[in-house]
């Protein structure tokens, strides 16, 4: 068994709620030191919400939450110490320059990594003399992505980092997640971009209305839906009534096309039988998993 | 609430859509109109109904009509008052110079607020879109405006036109429509005015600290006018000293409706000419959007707190300055003449007993203290906006404490409260002593410290408002501003209604320098300031920061 300190991100039973509304419902998360976790859901799932309790910007209604191991509602300072933020909404101070900003900020961190924020500055095409309210959305997006960038924090919580960027500017950032976990650094990344999850993240975890529903690795979590098996059979298409897991089946004379949930043995086994002139074996992409997931009725969001 | 989305049977949608701001601006004014209405014809009717109640006989009228009458004093701080042994005529004074200064700050705050306000919080660039530009939208939101303005003037007309068919009171429907007119016309022309630094101004603050200004001006010039002899030509050079010009009910002179008017209306056009030279979100003053970083200063949350505050910090040191300053100047010339019982008798309730400069000096410093007061509920606003704004996240998810943040703003604000406080002190001094009122700078400077504690305490209270109901800082501590400035208004005149001096805040004080300064009440208000904020820096860390 781990220390507690080994892990990043640990949460018992987190639970925060406005009125009736369970904005998040016992979260049970553990994130190791080192890792890069996907943190996905729909609007209002309650993504935010777990980032301002992990921040102690909130209080929680119950449960515990700890980074690195030190209480994230009683030591708010300490734990604060390794972590890094880009918050939900870019909200800065108007009047100071981006240069102003960045200081500002480092200042408050207490760490900066000079070189390296010019660097970031550099690869994000920032001009730091403008003042905040001369910039676009984009602009403040990369002011708050450099801020926490350059002080290279043990553990960096990042809620939409993308929102606002350009398509060059994203893959800047993902070359920045790159540099940090190469260099050991955790990363929290809430986002709605799946391809950028797809690319960056060992593990993701998928919130619906509150509740954990999946978390995983990607390959795990694959395992766990269908995938789509399209063959052309050579001789009579056979008998695939008793051939478990399968569903959506649509067969059009030597054409099969279908989606088969758990192993796919079976199904092949059968189709040899009458020899497999062309076969297609697609796995989901990130896309059709959450898409499945996020549609799925709220009486089965509890149950994992 | 039901919100209907589509147009209402009937009406052009190109006609809605082109009207958009117009009505959202009356909507969004209707509420407040209709209090001011109510609350300005509410002022005629007690002025109206308290004066028979209190000055009974012909004999203690003519008094009355006699001693303030030729008072400088009394003309300098509420206006020239005429034919007081009139019910009339002590009620156009006795609810002018209030529902003037009222007025004028709302519409200059209102003004700004709907219009400055809501372009920095980025909702203008929905409505100025397609239908409308930014031209017309400040077209419209004019005659939003004006059609709240009428709404103003439609009720306090109702209210006084009803109280003058009492036997007592005798104010025709002419007269009242009238007197009503004169009291709208404040907020007439600061609306103007806030619209107009709205265009110039690249955020609401600044908006509203222009108007501000303007509104400073327009009070120190009229004052100086009516207080010392042989400058009365400067009442005409103020859009305040104009309304006073109208002279309801008393010795009307329509005449000064030109001036007001022409001000209004050039105005309103400035504002309409410079809305259509500039973008929506931009300003007409130049906003340099880049700069050298000034980073020396800028070392941690202190130091923000310093560099947020310093322009506001500015602004209000050098206005309580100059207002101490023509106060001063005015002291000796009004002061000479608070000699006979019925000023005195008002002078004493307000604490200031005897006469001469000094009692004087006594009553503007209990002004001087609102001020001040008013200063601690604007810039400790200051704070819960950059907890609403989402800014201050940033300096709690780093290394800041909330405990540190909070106490870097509870002392920037002291300080800069406890530096406009001196120079209230210092500059009346200045003033009262070119005029060789012979007042002490001793006691000056005692008595601008002694208006710190007060201020200290609506801090605490906005302090102790910030941990508990965080949505609520700015309304309690403005309430508390507002029920001590009305007890002071109505207690002042009204002998019996002691007990309303009793609940200001301001009260409290002592009002040197026409009495030594009580530094026992003094610790007790600014203890008190202090508690609240421990409190409330308690129940602030146990909640969460909430955004709006
Ligand atoms: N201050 C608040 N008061 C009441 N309800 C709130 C508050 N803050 C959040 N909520 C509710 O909590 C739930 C979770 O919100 P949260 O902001 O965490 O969602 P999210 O996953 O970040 O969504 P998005 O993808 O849109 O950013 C929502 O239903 C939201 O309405
Ligand atoms: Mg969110």
């Amino acid at each position: 068994m781990a220390r507690a300190a080994d892990f990043a991100i640990r949460t018992q039973a987190l639970t925060k709620r406005y009125g009736d509304v369970g904005a998040l419902v016992d979260l049970d998360l553990e994130v190791a030191a080192g890792e890069v976790i996907g943190y996905l859901g729909p609007n209002g799932a309650g993504k935010t919400t777990t980032i301002r309790l992990l921040l102690g910007l909130i209080r929680p209604s119950s449960g515990r939450a700890e980074i690195f191991g030190v209480d994230c509602h009683r030591r708010p300072v300490e734990a604060h110490q390794r972590v890094a933020v880009v918050p939900g909404e870019a909200n800065l101070w108007p009047e100071l320059t981006g240069a102003e900003t960045l200081h500002l900020l480092g200042q408050v961190h207490g760490k900066v990594d000079d070189a390296y924020r010019d660097e970031l500055i550099g690869r994000f095409e920032l001009d730091p003399s403008k003042k905040v309210r001369a910039y676009s959305r984009g602009n403040r997006q990369k002011v708050l992505l450099i801020g926490a960038l350059m002080s290279r924090a043990d553990l960096l919580l990042l809620d939409e980092p993308t929102s606002g960027l350009d398509p060059l500017m994203e893959q800047a950032f993902r070359v920045s997640v790159g540099e940090a976990r190469e260099r050991g650094q955790t990363v929290f990344l809430s986002s709605h971009v799946l391809s950028e999850v797809e690319a960056l993240c060992d593990r993701v975890a998928i919130l619906r209305q509150g509740r954990l529903v999946e978390s995983g690795s990607l390959s795990e979590m694959r395992h766990l839906s269908a995938v789509t098996v399209e063959a052309t059979v050579a001789g009579e298409m056979p008998e695939l009534g008793g051939v478990s897991g399968l569903s959506s089946v649509a067969v059009e004379g030597k054409a099969l096309r279908c989606q088969v949930h758990g192993p796919i043995e079976p199904l092949l086994t059968v189709l040899m039988q009458s020899g497999v002139a062309s076969l297609l074996i697609r796995e989901p992409s990130l896309e059709e998993l959450f898409l499945a997931l996020y549609g799925r009725n709220s009486d089965h969001a509890g149950e994992h | 609430m039901a919100v209907s989305l589509a147009p209402a049977a009937g009406t052009k949608p190109a006609f809605r859509a082109r009207t958009v701001v117009a009505r959202r601006t009356a909507r969004r004014s209707l509420r407040a109109a209709v209090l001011w209405g109510y609350v300005f014809g509410i002022t005629v009717a007690s002025s109206a109904f308290s004066y028979n109640t209190i000055y009974k006989t012909a004999a203690e009228r003519r008094r009355l009509d006699l001693v303030f009458g030729a008072n400088r004093a009394v003309a300098a701080l509420f206006g020239p008052a005429a034919h007081l042994d009139t019910v009339p005529g002590f009620t156009a004074y006795k609810s002018s110079m209030a529902v003037m200064i009222i007025g004028a700050v709302w519409g200059l705050l209102h003004s700004t607020r709907l219009l400055r306000g809501e372009e920095d919080a980025g909702r203008w660039d929905l409505l100025v879109s397609g239908e409308t530009t930014l031209r017309q939208a400040v077209i419209q939101a004019l005659s939003g405006f004006a059609a709240a303005a009428a709404l103003v003037w439609l009720i306090t007309f109702a209210i006084t036109a009803a109280v003058g068919r009492a036997s007592s009171v005798r104010i025709g429907v002419q007269a009242s429509l009238y007197l009503a007119l004169a009291l709208v016309s404040s907020s007439v022309i600061f609306l103007a005015v806030g619209t107009l630094t709205s265009q110039l101004a690249a955020s609401r603050r600044r908006a509203s600290s222009y108007a501000g200004v303007v509104l400073g001006l327009s009070y120190g010039l009229r004052m100086v006018g009516d207080a010392v002899p042989g400058l009365h030509w400067m009442v005409w050079t103020s859009p305040l000293g104009w309304v006073e010009e109208l002279r309801p009910l008393t010795d009307p002179q329509p005449l000064a409706l030109v001036p007001i008017v022409a001000f209004t209306f050039a105005v309103a056009l400035a504002a309409v000419y410079f809305a259509g030279r500039r973008d929506v979100g931009g300003s007409i003053l130049p906003e340099r959007s880049s700069r050298e970083a000034r980073l020396r200063t800028l070392t941690g949350p202190l130091g923000l707190t310093f560099r947020l505050m310093r322009s506001s910090m500015t602004s209000w040191v050098v206005a309580v300055a100059i207002g101490g300053l023509l106060v001063g100047i005015t002291a000796q010339a009004a002061g000479s003449t608070v000699v006979g019982s019925s000023v005195e008798q008002v002078f004493t309730r307000l604490g200031a007993p005897g006469f001469g400069a000094k009692a004087f000096l006594g009553v503007i410093f209990v002004i001087l203290a609102m001020t001040v007061g008013f200063q601690a509920a604007t810039q400790f606003g200051m704070m819960r906006a950059e907890e609403a704004g989402g800014r201050a996240d940033h300096l709690l998810v780093g290394a800041v404490s909330r405990s540190r943040w909070f106490l870097g703003w509870l002392v920037a604000v002291a300080l800069s409260l406890l530096a406009s406080s001196l120079a209230a002190g210092l500059f009346t001094w200045i003033g009262a002593s070119l005029q060789g009122s012979g007042v002490g700078v001793g006691s000056c400077l005692a008595a601008g410290v002694n208006i710190f504690p007060p201020a200290l305490f609506i801090l605490g209270a906005g302090a102790l408002t910030i941990g508990f109901l965080p949505r609520l800082t700015g309304a309690v501590m403005y309430a508390i501003l507002g029920w001590s400035t009305l007890a002071e208004l109505v207690g002042g005149f009204v002998a019996e209604s002691h007990w309303a001096l009793d609940t200001s805040l301001f009260h409290q004080m002592s009002a040197a320098p026409a009495v030594a300064p009580n530094w026992q009440t003094s610790a007790v208000l600014a203890g008190l300031g202090v508690l609240m904020a421990i409190v409330g820096h308690q129940a602030l860390l146990r909640r969460d920061l909430e955004q709006e």
